[in-house]
């Protein structure tokens, strides 16, 4: 087993409510239920999307010890993709275009797809991204080690009908309620404007700016 | 409820503001920080940074390479007023160092590299352990700094102490 990745972009979600604790069998268990599922010899265009472990990249096995990442639980998930190649598509075509010496309609074109789509699909391997997440139960937090839309949502929906709990993904609001201010300054963080700060465009007005002392509201909150 | 998306449009500024108070704090400060827990930490922006435009008709404006905080398009960003968007941080806590892109709106983390395994690692098992604490650690210690801001700036008397002197700072 490769270690932990050191490098990377992470975006932090939490969930609210009882999690089943990670060093429980139950949680190998529900992961197991939405194993990765293999679409190597389907023949229709396919995402698949499931569990696997760090150890073991086909999602046969789930032992609780392969989750282990030091102080968190390391999830991984992987995601399969399987689409015609549309180089193969458009060299068909041509082929039957000019073998015809015309242009295909739209129906002979809907045809030609179709028959590639049953010869070749079952022949294509599919595309294979494999997705890590380290989570630490107790903080109600998970680390998702990519940023993209796409991985977000699909990590959001996997980890939804795994678990049944949403996750909210963190941002400016989320982390400052999480950060323990108290009632009244969580109120009044979720009330706050921006800053709107004062503009100096010339020289001479910033010289003048930093000799003398700016009023109090010289900046102030947008209202 | 905020959606996500709703929370970054309404919100995202205070990420904004955040990583503006923290050049504040680096360059008026020292940029060290003693958090909750006695943990001390020094923080630096790097050689990326993106200013947030004011407006949709505004341009964004980035710097690369050097010291970007000392250009003079960099001050003149502050003096008109203007936040960062993103901008690489160097964060150092003992001998341990990590460097990120932090985006502001989305608090998201991007391109971090974590400090180098620890030398008694023998093991991937170890790796793992390792490099899972450091992740940890950064996370913890960015949840502090935001927190240590946002102390400060929900305070009904912000605009008259750390804000006017943010303030002063940006215009000087």
């Amino acid at each position: 087993m490769a270690a932990l990745r050191k490098s990377g972009s992470i975006v932090l979600f939490h969930w609210h409510g009882e999690l089943t604790d990670p060093r429980d069998a139950a949680f190998a268990a529900a992961l197991q239920q939405r194993r990765f599922r293999s679409i190597e010899t389907a023949a229709s265009e396919e995402v698949s999307v499931g569990w696997v472990t760090p150890l073991d990249p086909t999602g046969d096995s789930f032992a609780s010890e392969d989750l282990d990442g030091g102080n968190g639980t390391w999830l991984r998930f992987r995601i399969d993709k399987k689409k015609l190649p549309m180089k193969w598509l458009q060299i068909r075509r041509d082929a039957a275009e000019k073998a015809r010496g015309k242009k295909l309609s739209a129906r002979e074109r809907r045809e030609l797809k179709d028959d590639l789509t049953e010869t070749l699909l079952p022949r294509v391997l599919p595309t294979i991204t494999l997705v890590d997440a380290l989570l630490w139960h107790e903080r109600r937090t998970v680390m998702l080690f990519a940023s993209s839309k796409n991985a977000r949502e699909v990590f959001g929906k996997l980890f939804f009908e795994t678990f049944g709990l949403p996750l909210e993904r963190s941002n400016p609001l989320v982390a400052g309620l999480r950060a323990g201010l108290g009632n009244e300054a969580a109120h009044r963080l979720e009330r706050l404007e921006p800053v709107r700060w004062p503009r100096h465009e010339k020289a001479g007005t910033i010289a003048r700016t930093t000799t003398t002392r700016i009023a109090p509201g010289a900046a102030v909150e947008d209202a | 409820m905020n959606t996500p998306d709703q929370a970054i449009a309404t919100h995202g500024f205070l990420g904004e503001e955040f990583l503006t108070w923290l050049w504040f704090r680096w360059e008026t400060d020292g940029g060290e920080f003693t958090l909750p827990g006695g943990r001390v930490v020094g923080v630096a922006l790097d050689d990326f940074l993106a200013f947030a435009a004011g407006s949709d008709d505004e341009t964004q404006q980035t710097l690369r390479r050097g010291l970007p905080t000392r250009t003079a398009e960099a001050r003149t960003a502050l003096r008109q007023g203007h936040r960062l968007a993103k901008a690489r941080l160097l964060v150092a806590e003992g001998s341990r160092q990590w460097t990120t892109t932090l985006d502001a709106a989305t608090l998201t983390l991007g391109g971090v590299r974590l400090p180098e395994d620890a030398e008694e690692c023998e093991s991937d098992v170890d790796r793992t352990a390792d490099r899972a604490a450091n992740w940890l650690a950064l996370h913890e210690i960015v949840q502090a700094l935001y927190a240590v801001f946002l102390r400060d700036r929900v305070r009904p008397d912000y605009l008259a102490t750390t804000g006017e002197a943010h303030a002063r700072w940006m215009a000087g």
